[in-house]
């Protein structure tokens, strides 16, 4: 099977309707089932661990039949170059990268979703130096918030599988045109066993439309024929300050309207167990896990909790926070970060927000066993502040 | 076909401004045109703010006018001088950011390559010495060992120019700039060696003293590039800004240079020998002017 | 939210995206008016009035209908001279992106850049734009917003622009014959 088997379909009949299987896998195999049916035209690699077999495992779809070219660059700075490259040109192209691999590539970032570029890419999220710790954390995350680029954050290897696949169809819209990065952690996720439900027949996403791209593709086919991809704009003046101001503009606007689209392929942004509990546990990626099994723990001691799981970070999930946490009396914001970036994102988003405990954190790689997090909602312990 | 964003719409004809009616009537498109015809024809660079003199400009409109195929080419620049021409350039350009142009044009050409098989799509560099050996190095090397069909040209002002002066690695051992009060104390990079060694298929070095070798030089290694593997041109191309030079004198320059530790070369791969020696169209013959200073 | 008017300038040093204050894209079959849905007729009406009503109106042909000779984007800029025609209008294109070096000449060119200089040159009072790619003619519609009194009009064959005043979505040639009509309807009746 290559992927010129595959038929093309529309992306809500392949997340919604297409007949799946359970696989019972890791989360970068998850990557690759996600890649085969996304109908990708390049990926282009570099090692780092945690998502190096990721990237392996989308080298080998390469091998089968299912990318028209794949290649390992030489840093990630470079392979971030390339894909800008090949998206400018007008193909769909995947990569993946993480922890100290996603701040020498970062330049790249604010440069793709300034010229509009609608690249899909996994981050594996782990530590970076100093010192080195190759382990889980998310502290990446919060560094990147204002690049630009929209964000999801995948708890599980079904929520990665089902992001990267919904992703391309909000990223490639016309109006929207942004990269856009699925977040999950590192070894957590890529290199546990988790059952996934699959798509199990054979389609694919339908492919990327370069007439629909809201700058000119870089072809020599796409009018104007004197094109700058991008043109200095600053001149020493009021009116070209204006101009870059207004380009910037244009990139916050395109993540607002990247909103109904999401929606479409993920849902709603923000999930909740017990709206009505007056303790609210908040939390995305694994930490979500821990928290819902913290919640059921607590709950078992007679103590009214609920759960929130942000799926969607940028655009950034003002409303939907708002509206979960109108009642609660307490939130506790459990995070995998040194820097509690979560808790300040939330912080910015609701009134009284004296009503956070912005913790319990581990990081570095330790884990977050769920007692960690029950001792936070007792309010008799917070790790890590 | 590429050549339909050369043509302006018959219902705008009357309101499109003079430059763009000449550029369509008069300009290179789907002609074969060279240096010699300079003066001649519409050129692809519009009027651009570099300065009086600069022989980044000369060499850039030499480049341009040699392109075998304009209508089909994409050229990526990097930061420098070279950045304040592009934008005037009538052609599809990208600017890379800084030092990443060649990792850009890699992925810029296998993508043409995906989408327009068969067709030619010419992918050129063109950046400047610090974009290119200084903080560009480790990807213009590693586009030349994955063997990237693509261009790459250095224009060569032993400086970074457009941030006032300062000292690069392609400045000569001694010569003091800006980060360098006390001279450079180490010799100026040997670039087109590194290009051979890397495997390109095609180096050449030359001047801006002497345009038609340069733009046969430029052909020759956008064809090989289109054909055989990556292609390398480093052309001195001296500022007259930050050598405080009259902008009369500074081809003069390039001509001294040229006679010295400038002069012209060219090498060529035995395969890339073989592809230019089969070509009748002349690209291949001896020429008089490749001994010439 | 608040109910952000997208209302001629002009508004002020930075005004906001309208996508930042809650101005949505039409949905199919609708359009905008200053930042409310409608249905497209009401908004072809309302485009015809506006260019009737105009003092200076221009038309902008971006790059997409200049750089084409093939027989769609012919009958397409035909039907864009047909338009300008019955409404009194002149035609500026937009024929590239770049900021114009050494100096944009604004009786004969605008640019997505620095719109203004050509709005405030000409005196423009309706600006319609059509085949201009969507982010570009979106950093021309705030800039214009922010430093002119221009009221303008975006024909667009995608998803529309919030920043315009007025929206049009999918205008394909059979929603510009439609405009053309609208057009000849409201200018009738003028002297």
């Amino acid at each position: 099977m290559s992927g010129e088997a595959l038929k093309p379909v529309p992306t809500p009949y392949l997340l919604f309707e297409a007949r799946r299987e359970e696989q019972f896998i890791t989360g970068s195999e998850a990557v690759r089932e996600a890649v085969r049916r996304a109908n990708v035209d390049m990926a282009i690699a570099y090692p780092i661990t945690p998502q190096s077999e990721s990237m392996h495992l989308v080298g080998d779809l390469y091998a089968e039949g299912y990318l028209r070219d794949y290649f390992r660059g030489e840093n990630e700075f470079a392979v971030m170059s390339q894909v800008a490259g090949a998206a400018m040109a007008g193909v769909r192209v995947f990569t993946a990268t993480c922890g100290p691999g996603t701040l020498r590539a970062f330049e790249n970032f604010p440069l793709w979703a300034g010229t509009r570029l609608p690249v899909v890419m996994a981050f594996m999220t782990r530590g970076v130096n100093a010192p080195l710790t190759i382990q889980p954390d998310t502290i990446e995350m919060g560094m990147l918030l204002d690049t630009g680029i929209l964000m999801l954050h995948a708890e599980n290897a079904q929520d990665l599988y089902d992001m990267l696949l919904g992703a391309f169809s909000v990223a490639e819209r016309t109006t929207v045109h942004l990269p856009l990065g699925v977040f999950v952690d590192g070894f957590f996720v890529t290199h546990t066993r988790q059952k996934v439900r699959v798509v199990a027949e054979d389609v694919k996403l339908e492919p990327y439309d370069p007439a629909a791209s809201p700058v000119p593709t870089v072809d020599m086919e796409t009018p104007p024929v004197r094109y700058m991809r991008d043109p200095f704009v600053m001149k020493s003046n009021y009116v070209s300050y204006a101009a870059h101001a207004s380009w910037q503009q244009e990139i916050l606007a395109a993540a607002e309207r990247a909103r109904p689209y999401l929606r479409e392929v993920v849902g709603p942004f923000v999930e909740q167990e017990n709206p009505d509990a007056p303790i609210q546990v908040v939390a995305s990626g694994t930490a979500v896990a821990q928290a819902r099994e913290a919640a059921r723990m607590a709950r078992e001691e007679g103590l009214e909790v609920g759960l929130v799981k942000i799926k969607v970070l940028r655009p950034a999930p003002r409303e939907e926070i708002r509206r979960a946490l109108a009642r609660a009396e307490k939130i506790v914001i459990p995070e995998f970060n040194r820097t509690g970036w979560l808790a300040r994102e939330v912080a910015s988003m609701i009134p009284a927000n004296d009503r956070i405990v912005a913790g319990p954190r581990v990081y570095g790689g330790m884990t977050m066993p769920p007692e960690v997090i029950l001792d936070a909602l007792r309010g008799t312990r917070l790790a890590g502040v | 076909m590429s050549l339909d964003i050369t043509r302006i719409n018959p219902a705008f004809a009357d309101v499109m401004p003079q430059e763009y009616k000449d550029l369509v009537a008069d300009g290179p498109f789907g002609r074969h045109l060279g240096v010699r015809d300079l003066g001649t024809f519409q050129e692809l660079l519009e009027e651009h703010p570099l300065c009086a003199g600069c022989n980044l400009a000369l060499a850039f409109r030499a480049l341009v006018a040699s392109l075998p195929n304009p209508e089909d080419s994409v050229l990526v620049g990097s930061t420098g001088c070279n950045s304040i021409a592009f934008p005037q350039l009538a052609l599809h350009n990208v600017h890379s950011l800084f030092g990443n142009q060649n990792a850009v044009a890699s992925g810029l050409k296998r993508a043409l390559s995906l989408r327009f098989p068969g067709r030619v799509k010419d992918v050129v560099v063109v950046a400047g010495d610090g974009a290119t050996a200084d903080i560009g190095l480790d990807m213009t090397l590693h586009s030349w060992f994955r063997g990237e069909k693509i261009t790459t040209v250095m224009l060569d002002n032993e400086v970074y120019a457009n941030t006032g002066g300062q000292e690069s690695g392609m400045t000569g051992r001694g010569e003091v700039r800006n980060m360098a009060p006390t001279g450079k104390k180490f010799e100026k990079i040997r670039l087109p060696d590194l290009a051979v060694n890397a495997g390109c298929a095609y180096v050449a070095v030359a001047h801006t003293g002497n345009l038609p070798r340069l733009g046969k030089a430029f052909r020759r290694a956008v064809l090989l590039a289109r054909e055989v593997g990556p292609t390398y041109l480093q052309v001195y191309t001296p500022c007259p800004t930050n050598l405080k030079l009259k902008p009369a004198d500074s081809v003069g320059m390039a001509k001294d240079r040229g006679k010295q530790d400038y002069r012209f070369r060219e090498h060529l791969t035995p395969e890339a020998e073989r592809w230019l020696a089969d070509r009748e169209d002349g690209a291949g013959a001896g020429d008089e002017e490749k001994n010439a200073p | 939210m608040e109910h952000y008017r997208v209302l001629p300038g002009p508004e002020g040093y930075l005004p906001p995206a309208a996508a930042l204050r809650g101005v949505p894209l039409p949905l199919p079959g609708e359009a905008l008016i200053e930042g409310r849905p409608v249905a497209r007729d009401e908004a072809v009406r309302h485009i015809a009035a506006k260019l009737a009503g105009a003092t200076v109106p221009r038309f902008f042909p971006g790059p997409q209908l200049l750089w084409r000779d093939t027989p769609y984007a012919r009958e397409r800029g035909r039907l864009v001279r047909e338009i300008a025609r019955e409404a009194g209008a002149g035609v500026i294109p937009m024929p590239d992106y770049r900021p114009k070096y050494p100096m944009i000449d604004p009786a004969v060119e605008i640019n997505p850049n620095h719109p203004n200089l050509t709005i405030w040159h000409n005196k423009i009072d309706v600006g319609v734009f059509i085949g201009v790619h969507c982010h570009q003619a979106n950093l021309a519609l705030r800039i214009i917003r922010g430093g002119t009194a221009c009221y303008t009009v975006a024909l667009c064959a995608h998803d529309g622009h919030e920043d315009a005043h007025v929206s049009l979505r999918d205008a394909d040639n059979a929603v510009l014959e439609q405009l053309r009509d609208a057009v000849r309807a409201a200018t009738r009746g003028r002297a």
